[in-house]
């Protein structure tokens, strides 16, 4: 079964293969950069529009290249694997340029701007001055970015440290008094905190200084080299200056330019490559699969992933436990002949059913505490998870319940029963045998929902894969082992439940049922 | 001598559905009572009134005396034993296990004494071999025999049988009446939904015809299925007896 996924991802891999070669771009016509439109002033989504600085100097280099720029939009996680797998030509986000990222195979154009990592506290928050401040307390920061190697490299231990997918999640996590601080980078925070979030503020100067750039794939330094060419071009001819007084809201300086030009070499050095050479290129080859499954980058994996899997096991399992009693006390609720009972557990249901779980993770963690309830990431994620779990849940029962014949409630009240005992003693065993296969299926969809708690900056399972896949290395490779734990997770529940159905079998099957209902029939 | 069970004025509709219209009877202690009539013509509704399972519209149920409510129906449930057409047997658990559920939650009986009660009611309905047996795993008529001594474990003083032997293949059904006639012969006082004339004539001291909600004729058996009064107690005999 693994051996035949794999071929159908080798398969889809070939064709897939992009992997933005000079012939290929021309011939398609569209030179494609990914990104994380959730990143002003870089890039962000406006009335549907993607816009933003990094989209006006990407749209001006395919322009200089005789090419249609497309931008695809990306959770951050997902940008610079993407380029990996030849799903872009370009990554454009506010990239950092890192020696890490180059050795990973990375290539990265020359610096199109300065920034740097900056601390942003509650306003009036004395405790924090400055970087040796963050050492012991908790400091949100985006997830695989630079700003979470600076907060690291202070020696911030990385318990202390929430890892979130977006800026604005750190930044509302400090609001809610969870994290005291967080880091990022200057010119995104600087436009963030001017939109929204009075109550934060910048502490002084950027405390590691940085400068970005756009990257592509190892096997595409031609690319950066004509990108070079136009990046350079537009420092003199003046577009450069207009894109940086639009969305800097501040004049290009002499200053900037210079140290811009002095920090030339932080880009990777590629060859030169002049704009005339595109027409003469030739016609591309085709080229065959490039999928193959790397030993050793699953292997480094592993220890990380096991850790991930736990975390996923103690989220599934915690939950289930509390959401199985809560849905069964919600089921005898909604068949419950009390209204106002019956009403409290349908609008639950109905809201829960009726709302993505993600936003219930999103209300749980970040509206809780703005009315006074605090709540750790770990338990906002059980809670959340459980509440779902609880709704869906709280159906399987009543469907359960309400399928067990009418006569066995009569057969136990008219034996003096109350409803109670009737229930815990006679409805509720058969219940509960009638409804394990489809709980199982609530467990095992409970199991891969919890991956959605990721965004409250818990490393389960497939947060730890992202992880692993973005700090580069072989995504593919990654998420097949990703793949494998989550099998490895569910095969053997399913399997369990299959036993249990099949042990029960003769019991729930009277032999001369079939009969029975003809002659009654009749 | 005053009635256990008296039935006054009985009336139960469904929605607009009247189908009880008027029900008047009273039954002695050790009296044994067959209920007949077409199908439709409210017999189960009667019984299940009887015990409260359906709630009457108006009218009233006593038991010695006392009016059945909502409040004490519990406790009257368990003087009253019910034996169903299609047994309801609970089938998560084994025959004696049937039999020892109620003494134990509702009497408080301990495990031990109503295991042991329930091994001889087991063997007083002949079915001393299977007490370890799931319902699934019984024919018909040896699950209706275990609903007997189930609804028997409680020690009540009056039995319900809603067509007990209708949902059984023809060669079971004999084996149900003759747990019931020794029921009848040992004194219990029952009431019994038939379509057995044979059992009515033999075992029952009175027969009452149930004709669309009403009690059309009663009386001893030889009188009411040998010489019916009424036209319809006749049609329906000779719709019965024919088949
Ligand atoms: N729970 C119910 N809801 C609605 N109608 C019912 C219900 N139970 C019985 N009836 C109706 O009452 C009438 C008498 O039914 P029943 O007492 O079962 O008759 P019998 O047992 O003599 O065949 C039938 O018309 C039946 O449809
Ligand atoms: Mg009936």
């Amino acid at each position: 079964m693994l051996a035949g996924l794999a071929l159908a991802w080798a398969g889809l891999a070939s064709v897939a293969v992009a992997q933005g070669s000079l012939p290929q771009i021309k011939q398609r016509g569209e030179l494609i950069f990914a990104t994380d439109p959730t990143y002003p002033p870089f890039e962000y989504m406006e009335k549907a529009q993607m816009i933003g600085f990094d989209v006006d100097i990407g749209n001006e280099i395919a322009k200089d290249l005789g090419l249609k720029a497309k931008w695809i939009g990306l959770e951050w996680a997902g940008v610079l694997g993407s380029l990996e797998s030849g799903k872009c030509d370009l990554a454009m986000a506010g990239i950092t340029i890192t020696a890490e990222r180059k050795g990973k195979g990375y290539v990265f154009s020359r610096p199109y701007l300065l920034s740097g990592q900056e601390i942003v506290r509650r306003k009036g928050d004395t405790r924090i001055n400055g970087p040796k401040d963050l050492v012991n307390k908790i400091v949100a920061v985006q997830q695989e970015t630079t700003g979470q190697f600076a907060v690291a490299k202070l020696g911030v231990p990385k318990d202390h440290m929430l890892r979130f997918d977006q800026v604005q999640d750190g930044l509302m996590d400090v609001r809610n008094k969870r994290s005291d601080a967080t880091v990022g980078d200057l010119p995104t925070l600087k436009a963030i905190l001017q939109k929204g979030f009075p109550e934060l503020e910048l502490v002084g100067e950027p405390f590691v200084k940085e400068t970005l750039g756009i990257v592509a794939w190892k096997n595409n330094p031609e690319l950066v080299g004509l990108v070079n060419r136009s990046l350079n071009q537009m420092m003199v001819d003046g577009r450069y200056a207009v894109a940086y007084k639009k969305w800097f809201g501040e004049p290009l300086t002499a200053k900037i330019v210079g140290e811009l030009e002095n920090r030339k070499s932080d880009g990777s050095p590629v060859p030169d490559v002049p704009i005339a050479a595109m027409k003469e290129l030739p016609q591309p080859k085709v080229t065959g699969s490039s999928f193959s499954f790397r030993w050793e980058v699953a292997g480094a994996a592993i220890p990380q992933l096991i850790k991930g899997a736990e975390l996923t096991l103690a989220l599934t399992l915690l939950s289930l436990l509390i959401g199985t009693p809560t849905g069964l006390i919600f089921a005898l609720m909604r068949i419950s002949p009390v209204k106002p009972l019956n009403w409290i557990a349908t609008v639950y249901v109905e809201i829960v059913r009726g709302t993505p779980l993600l936003m219930q993770i999103y209300v749980i963690y970040f509206v809780l505490p703005a009315v006074g309830v605090e709540l750790s990431s770990f338990v906002a994620g059980v809670l959340a998870l459980s509440l779902n779990a609880a709704a869906y849940i709280s159906e399987i029962f009543r469907a359960g319940i309400e399928s067990i014949d009418s006569g066995q409630m009569e057969a136990a009240r008219s034996l003096g029963m109350d409803y109670r005992v009737a229930m815990v003693n006679v409805i509720l065993p058969q219940t509960v045998r009638r409804v394990l296969p489809p709980l199982t299926n609530e467990a095992v969809a409970l199991l891969k929902d919890s991956s959605l708690v990721s965004v409250v900056a818990l490393a389960e399972l497939m947060r730890m894969g992202k992880e692993i896949a973005t700090n580069g290395g072989s995504p593919t490779t990654v998420y097949l082992t990703v793949a494998v734990f989550y099998l490895a997770m569910t095969l053997p529940l399913t399997w369990l439940v299959r036993r249990l159905e099949a042990k029960w079998q003769p019991i729930s099957r009277p032999r001369d049922g079939a009969r029975r209902l003809k002659r009654v029939a009749a | 001598m005053s009635a256990l069970l008296s039935i006054k004025n009985l009336y139960k509709s469904f929605g607009r559905n009247e189908v009880l219209k008027g029900i008047d009877l009273e039954v002695a202690e050790g009296e044994v009572v067959a209920l007949i009539g077409a199908s439709g013509s409210g017999k189960s509704t009667l019984l299940r009134c009887v015990n409260r399972l359906e709630i009457p519209t108006s009218g009233e149920v006593e038991f010695r005396g006392e009016p059945i409510t909502a409040a004490n129906a519990n406790a009257v449930r368990r003087e009253i034993g019910m034996v169903f057409q299609r047994f309801n047997l609970f089938p998560h658990i084994t025959a004696i296990e049937n039999i020892s559920l109620a003494p134990i939650k509702v009497l408080g009986t301990s495990a031990n004494e109503a295991k042991a009660q329930a091994t001889a009611l087991l063997e007083q309905v002949k079915l001393g071999a299977k007490a370890d047996a799931y319902p699934g795993e019984l024919s018909g008529g040896q699950q209706q025999r275990v609903a007997i001594a189930r609804a028997l474990g409680l020690k009540p003083k009056v039995m319900l049988f809603d067509e007990p032997t209708s949902a059984l293949d023809p060669e079971l059904v004999g084996e149900v009446l003759e747990v019931m006639r020794d029921l009848a012969k040992s004194g219990m006082t029952m009431i019994v939904a038939t379509h057995e004339m044979g059992f009515a004539r033999e075992v029952a001291n009175r027969v009452i015809f149930l004709d669309s909600g009403r009690i059309l004729e009663e009386g001893p058996p030889e009188q009411v299925l040998g010489s019916p009064k009424q036209e319809r107690t006749r049609e329906f005999l000779a719709r019965v007896l024919n088949k």
